[in-house]
Formats: structure tokens, sequence, C-alpha cells
């Protein structure tokens, strides 16, 4: 993703391509193109190698999803069980709660978690005073590296039942507010966790695209009598736009993926049917019942329906006239 | 014959050599499958003999309860001088690796423990202690390369996850020619382990397994209370003879604006005074499954509402467990359900750390109701059982039965100081007639990992703190004679792969749970459990009822 993200300075590489430079390239022999990139292939080689080794390699492990899997005689000589693991899949109604979990948390998130970001880039990239932005900047990355543990950890110290907040209020004769444990609320309980981790880091992307809008348009309209918000609404979003389609349609692609070690941790503290998504339905009702097969059989339903996902997205990111994950 | 023919036989016989283990291994899928367990007759035949020692005379004898349990015996101190068990040393200077699960900090590798203890045994045992905490997914892993170490330790409530019974015969080694019957009295201090223990380690009427910590009087764990804390406030264990009183004196105790409430987790050691079965019972003859039971529901209930009350720690309703002693050692929770295993010389030192006068008590055992005969099941005879992997040749596994006999030592012998204190003067000094661990003592010896391979019958010992080894035994006492064999007690039992999920019941577990947390309700886990038996419940207890129950028998 990172890859995707550096190469993408707005809507500049797509002049490039229009004044010609990639027809051109193509005529050349692949002899010549390789003796040209090599430096640049070079570079990438190892993440191409990582990507085959624990990526492409353990594809093939998709086939114990159609065979009843039995890890001490092996993938060869387990027997086939055609769709059977499938059909039971379907069949399981834990597995539909995990799917409809997985796609409102997801769509929550959408809706509360992917407008955080911009609005803090756009936020910070008011602050002149640069020290005073760094500082700010480097407080509201910092949660990004703390471990899901810790997280969990500190929202329990301070909004658990024997929280901070609560031994106040009840120190006060007030109402305790149960926000941890209450299974009703625990989209918005994930969702505030997944803000204050990693709304901080989310903004990188778009601070950098920000930094690549030209300086000169700001001017030019300031100078025509435009205002701070016509700046904004004409310069700044539109500049951002390619970025934040880009994002949106990895987000979307990866709807089904919506994060395991904060359920996990979590799962007990509000039940198992408000925190199974597909990633936890897989580890409880496979992996950790020995049950690899049907593990491996909700997993690929999961990427297959990913597939689906993340290409249809990219086809409306075409549909609206931006570059999405790659170029037609 | 030219280069190329002579590649390609040189392939062929590779080839060969290849699929042959392939072709065994398809062969054990196919016998395995069937499921079974040992038969009453083939399993008495294959039982080793049993020869009591009593060298040493316990300060608080054993007690013979019901169901034919016997409490641990316990001692006040500790022999000054320790007799030796073995002559010379058990070893012939073979190689080997051994791996045990070990829930606390790894030793670091050819530490001097180590070392002595390689030139006591005669053997090169290297040591590979594995975090205890993810042992049931590091292990199918090394099953599944088929590459297990030469010793391994299972603990039994792993069984179904190992899937030991597919193991046993293709993966670990048969230990029946050399312990059965007679042949273990050349192994004297393995002989003196309780029958009871070896049926654990036992697959279809042969002995594949070495028990560690055997107990005659084996429960998994009980209902805790901070004795320092409730006996200032002139509470005793006696006074609770019902949940009611227990759930009334939760709300006597609780103080939420001072941070104290009574209770932590209860459930998993509570429910049994309810009146539910281990996992079966048999009533009319019929065996029926604990799910099916209305004392299962009457549990929740009480529970459910325990949840409610405002009287249990928020964090543990949140499912911390990982803090729970914590919260208990600092007096954040009073009662809390724990192993057996917490009433112990380390969880006192731990508690005393936090508060001088702390002291651990446990409840008796009760009837919920208050007026039922109170009961609980015991446990297998023990939970850790160690194998031989099966590429071990006869003189290697001979070498290494002597050197399980040399760890197996009974208490107080020079073998078992050397095992549990190591050298005395490097890992450990006598203070006032008690064997004390240095600062290398408690890094190498403490974090135990030998006794996970062979140890002599459970005793109670906790040198330094006799107040401990005194309320646990005296519990032991009055606890033994409420107990009862459960179903199927001692019988491994390999349950088809088709019936894993069903036999795990991982849904309805986890709508227990939830549950005994206040966050579903009783009708929840009702419906759990009726969806649990059209998706293979019933089929599993008819599979059971069929294939364990009539052909061999409940085993009690």
């Amino acid at each position: 993703m990172a890859a995707t993200v550096a190469t993408k300075p707005g809507k500049g590489r797509r002049k490039t391509a229009e004044d010609g430079t990639r027809p051109v390239s193509a005529k050349l022999s692949w002899r010549i193109r390789l003796r040209r990139d090599k430096s640049l292939i070079l570079m990438t080689l190892p993440a191409v190698v990582l990507l085959l080794v624990f990526n492409y390699a353990p594809l093939f492990g998709l086939v114990t999803a159609f065979q009843y899997y039995d890890p001490l005689v092996g993938v060869w000589h387990s027997s086939w069980a055609g769709l059977d693991q499938f059909r039971m899949l379907f069949q399981d109604p834990l597995f539909w709660g995990a799917l409809r979990n997985t796609l409102f948390l997801s769509l929550v998130q959408l809706v509360l978690f992917f407008p955080i970001p911009v609005v803090l880039a756009l936020l910070l990239n008011t602050v002149m005073n640069e020290r005073l932005r760094n500082f700010v900047q480097s407080v509201v990355y910092l949660p990004h590296f703390f471990s899901w543990v810790l997280t969990v950890t500190i929202f329990q110290q301070m909004l658990g039942g024997a929280g901070v907040l609560n031994q106040f209020l009840r120190q006060h004769n007030v109402g305790t507010w149960d926000f941890m444990t209450n299974p009703h609320t625990f989209a918005l309980l994930i969702t505030s966790q997944a803000v204050w981790k990693e709304a901080g880091w989310g903004i990188i992307v778009f601070l950098a695209a920000l930094a690549a809008i030209d300086n000169n348009l700001y001017e030019a309209s300031a100078v025509d009598g435009a205002g701070r918000w016509r700046r904004m609404w004409h310069i700044t979003l539109p500049g951002l736009r390619g970025v934040i389609v880009l994002m949106l349609v990895l987000r979307l692609g990866n709807a089904l993926t919506v994060g395991f070690e904060q359920f996990l941790i979590q799962r007990n503290a509000v039940g198992h049917s408000a925190a199974d998504v597909l990633d936890t339905f897989s580890f409880y009702y496979g992996i950790a019942t020995n049950n690899y097969s049907y593990g491996a059989a909700a997993g690929l339903f999961k990427s297959v329906i990913s597939l689906l996902l993340i290409l249809g997205a990219n086809k409306l990111a075409h549909a609206f006239g931006e570059d999405g994950l790659y170029r037609k | 014959m030219n280069r190329r023919s002579l590649l390609s036989s040189a392939a062929a016989v590779a080839g060969a050599a290849v699929a042959a283990p392939l072709l065994t291994a398809c062969g054990s899928s196919s016998a395995s499958s069937k499921g079974g367990t040992s038969t009453k007759t083939g399993l008495q035949a294959a039982l080793p003999s049993y020869v009591a020692n009593n060298s040493l005379k316990a300060d608080i004898p054993s007690v013979n309860g019901a169901a034919g349990s016997s409490t641990d015996p316990g001692f006040l101190s500790y022999p000054a001088t320790q007799t030796r068990t073995v002559s010379g040393v058990p070893g012939k200077g073979g190689s080997y690796t051994a791996v045990t699960p070990l829930w606390g900090t790894v030793p670091n590798p050819g530490n001097s423990f180590y070392q002595a203890m390689n030139k006591a045994l005669g053997v090169t045992l290297t040591m590979k202690p594995a975090d205890g905490v993810n042992y049931a997914t590091i292990v199918p892993t090394m099953t599944a390369a088929k590459k297990l170490p030469d010793w391994i330790q299972l603990p039994t409530w792993w069984n179904p996850n190992f899937n030991v019974g597919e193991l046993v015969g293709t993966q670990l080694a048969d230990l029946t020619p050399y312990l059965s019957g007679d042949n273990i009295k050349q192994y004297p201090n393995l002989a003196a382990i309780p029958t009871g223990a070896w049926a654990d380690g036992a697959w279809e009427d042969k002995i594949y397994g070495i028990p560690s910590f055997s107990s005659g009087f084996a429960l998994a764990g009980t209902t805790f209370f901070r004795q320092d804390v409730l006996g200032a406030k002139g509470i005793t264990a006696d006074q609770v003879t019902s949940a009611d009183d227990l759930f009334n004196l939760g709300k006597e105790l609780t103080n939420a604006k001072g941070g104290v409430w009574a209770f932590d987790d209860v459930w998993t050691y509570l429910f049994p005074y309810f009146g539910v079965p281990n996992k079966f019972t048999v009533t009319d003859g019929k065996l029926v499954h604990k799910y099916d039971t209305p004392q299962i529901l009457e549990a929740l209930d009480w529970h459910y509402k325990l949840a409610k009350s405002g009287s249990m720690h928020p964090d543990a309703l949140a499912g911390n467990n990982n803090d729970g002693k914590t919260r208990f050692y600092a007096g954040k929770t009073l009662i809390a359900g724990d192993g057996m295993g917490s009433w112990s010389l380390t969880d006192a030192q731990a508690g005393v750390a936090a508060n001088k006068n702390y002291r651990r008590g446990a409840f008796g055992v009760f009837a919920a109701d208050g007026k039922s005969t109170p009961g609980v099941f015991l446990g297998t005879n023990t939970a850790e059982v160690s194998y031989f992997n099966a590429k071990l040749k006869k003189d290697q596994i001979e070498e290494l039965l002597a050197v399980a006999n040399y760890l197996a030592a009974p208490f107080g012998s020079a073998e078992y100081t050397m095992v549990n204190y190591g050298v005395e003067g490097t890992h450990y000094t006598m203070v006032n007639g008690v064997p004390t661990a240095t600062d290398d003592g408690k890094k190498y010896v403490q974090q135990q990992t030998y006794p996970f391979l062979a140890t002599c019958r459970a005793v109670i010992s906790n040198p330094g703190a006799d107040q401990v080894t005194k309320d646990y035994a005296a519990w032991q006492a009055a606890a033994s004679q409420h107990v009862y064999k459960p179903v199927f007690l001692n019988m491994n039992i390999t349950v088809p792969q088709r019936f894993a999920t069903a036999d795990a019941a991982q849904a309805v577990e986890d709508t227990i749970k939830d549950c005994y947390h206040g966050i579903k309700k009783v009708s929840d886990v009702q419906a759990a459990i009726s969806a649990w038996k059209s998706s293979g419940g019933t089929q599993l207890v008819q599979w059971y009822s069929d294939n364990v129950m009539a052909k061999y028998g409940t085993g009690q």
C-alpha cells in the first residue's frame, strides 16, 4: 500500500501518461527495459520475495477448505470433503452472526472513522507554527505504536467498571456508565479505540497529498479574492480527492477485515455474539477446536468476497474519473 | 551401469524412502478414525504393579476419603539427611531433547542447574521449556511436521488439541513391554506412582505415558477466599453451607465505593456444587450429557444473578482473567475460583508481598440448595503425562526410563532434593532446616522443567510456609468425604474427527461464559444447547453411549 501511495502525487502523473511516455516504453524490448529499470527491480525484489513466500505460497493451503484436513496425516492424505465445509458454514448461524458483525462494524468505521484523519490533516495544515504542528503530529501519531493489549487496558483503566471515571461517579453517588462491557454499544467502543489509536497515523497520507498542492494556486485565488472556505473547497479538497478515493477503495476492499486482536481481547467482555467477526470466527471455530478445514473455508469465503469488493470499488473509482488502485 | 541409470535408480530409492512413511501415515489415519478407549481387562493386564514407598513418615498422614480417594500426605519439615534411592547414575551417556510447558520465565539454556542435572542423570538431556500459555498451539506444529522431541509433556486437558489418541503408536512410543505388571519393578520409584495415574497415560490397552504429580485426591480447583480479611470480620468457611449463603456473603463484603468487590470469576469450580456432572451422568441406565441436565440451568441462573448483583468485580465481568490473582492479592476481590495449585508456597510469598497478613482459605464442599448431599466429582489422577518419541530404540527407552525413575524419587530423598532444589550452596541453602532457594535457584530451579517429565506421588510441602501446608491438608481431609467418581474417569477416549466440533461445543461454552458474566441470559444458553444438539450434539452423546459406555462401561 505504501508503494502505491508514494507514486501518487495527485493528478500530476496522468499528464505524463497523456504526453506519451507510456506508449514509448511499451515499444522497447523487455531486455532494454530490464537494463533501464534494473535498480528499481532490485529494490522491489525483497518485497516481492516476501510476498511470494508469505502471501502466495500459503495459497496452496486453501486446498484444506475442500478436505477434512487432519494435520497428522497431512494435506496429501486427508480425505476430500468437496463443498461440505462450505455447506456447514452457510448453515451455521454463528457464521452469519460473525459476517453481520463484520459488515456492521465496517460500516460504522467507514462513517465515523474514515473522515477523521482527513479533517485532522486539514486542521493541522492550517497550523502555521511549524514547532506546534510537529508537536501535535507526534502526539497524535504515538498511540499507533501501542499494541491493542495496551490500548484496551488504557480504555479499561479509564472507562471500565472499576476504572477512573466510574469510580469517580460512584464516589459521588452518580450512576455508573457501562461502556466497556455493553454489547449494544460495542461498535462505538471499537471505533473510538480505533480513532484514538490509528487516526493520527492515518493523516500522514493526507498531509503528503496536501504538501503536493501547488502553493501558487492558493496565492492566485487569494489575489482573486477567494476566502478561506472557498480556497478549501476549490483547491484543497480537489487536490485531496485522488488520495481520498484511493483510501476509500482500499477500505472497501478490506471491508471484511476489521481487525483481530482488538476483538480477541474484548470478546469476553461483551460476549461472543457481539465481538465475533470473520477472523475471530475462523480462529475460535476453526483453529481452536482443531477444525482447520472449517476455518480455512471461512477464510476462503472472506477472501473471495474481499476480492470482489476491491474490484467493484476500483470500478467505481474509475467511474468517478479517479485512478483508484491502478489505471486502466 | 551408465550414469543416467545410476541416477534414476538412486531417485527410485529416494522415492521409496519418502513413500514409506507416507504409506504408514495413511494406514494410521484409517486406524485411528474409529475412535475408542481401553477395555477393562485389557487395561488391567497392561497397568504396572504398585509398590508403595513409605520410607518417610508424613507429618500429616494421608486420609482415605469417599470413592476410593486418598488425600496427599503433608510434610512440615524437610529431612536433614536425605537417603539415596538410585545407586550410581541412571544414564549411559545418551543425548536427548525434552519439551515441557512452562508458565513462567524460561531459564537460560546450559545454566548451572541443567549442567548439574545432566551430571547426576548421566545423560545429556537438553531441556526446551515452551510457553505454557501457547502450548496447545505449539505442539500441533511439531506433530504435523512429525518432529516431536525425544521426550515431551502433554497435559491431559489438551489431549483433544494434541490428538494424542492418534499420536500414540505412530509418533509416541509404546511403553507397555517395559512397564506393565511386574516389569516396572526394575524402576522402583516409578512403581510407587499410584495405579490410577498410569491409566491417564494409557490408550487402547497400552501404556504410553508417564504421569507427573499424580494424586489420589485430584480436584481441579475450588472456591477460595481471603482468610485474613474474612477472619477479621468474624466470618468462617463453615458459615457458608449453601449458594444463598455465598450470595448474601458477597453482598455483605462488597464495598464498590472503596474499590472492593466480593467476587472474581467462580463458575469453573463452583458449578459442580449445583449437582452438575463433569461431562456425563447416567440416569436410569441412560447416558446424559451435562447440557441436558436441569442442574446446569440452575447453576447458570445463580451465576447470572451474581453477575447482575453488583458483587462481582467489573474487571472480572470484563473477562480480564490475567489480573485475577493481582486483584485477589490486593484485596480488591475476596472470593475467587482457582486451581488447587494456587494453594502453594509461591502464592503465599506473592500474597504476603502485597499484604503481610495474607492467608488463603477455601470454602468446604456444600450443596447449592443447602439440603442435598454435597458432592463434587474427582478429577483424573494426573493432569500431566509425558511421552517418549516412537523413533527411540529399545536401549534408549530403557535409558530414559531409568532417568524417569530418578526424577520420580520420593519426597525428601537425595534425588528429590536435587530435582526440586538443585545443588546445595549453589541453588539453595538450608535456613532453619528449610531448603531456601538462592537467586540462581529461583531463576533455574524454581521454574519447573524436570518435574513435568516425571515426579513421585504428589505431597503437600511448602517449606517455610507451614500454615499453607496445614490449611491445605485440613481442607483436603474434609473435602475428600464428599467426592464421587464421574462417568468415564481416567478413561482416555479417542473421539472420531467428525465429532470434534460437537465434542468441543465451543458455541455453548462461549454462551455459558457470557451468561456468568451477565451478558447472555439462561434462555440464550438453552438456545445454544438446542442448536448444539441438532448440529451433532445428540449424535455425539449416542456415539459415547454406543461405543464407550456399552462396550467399556462408565469407569466408575
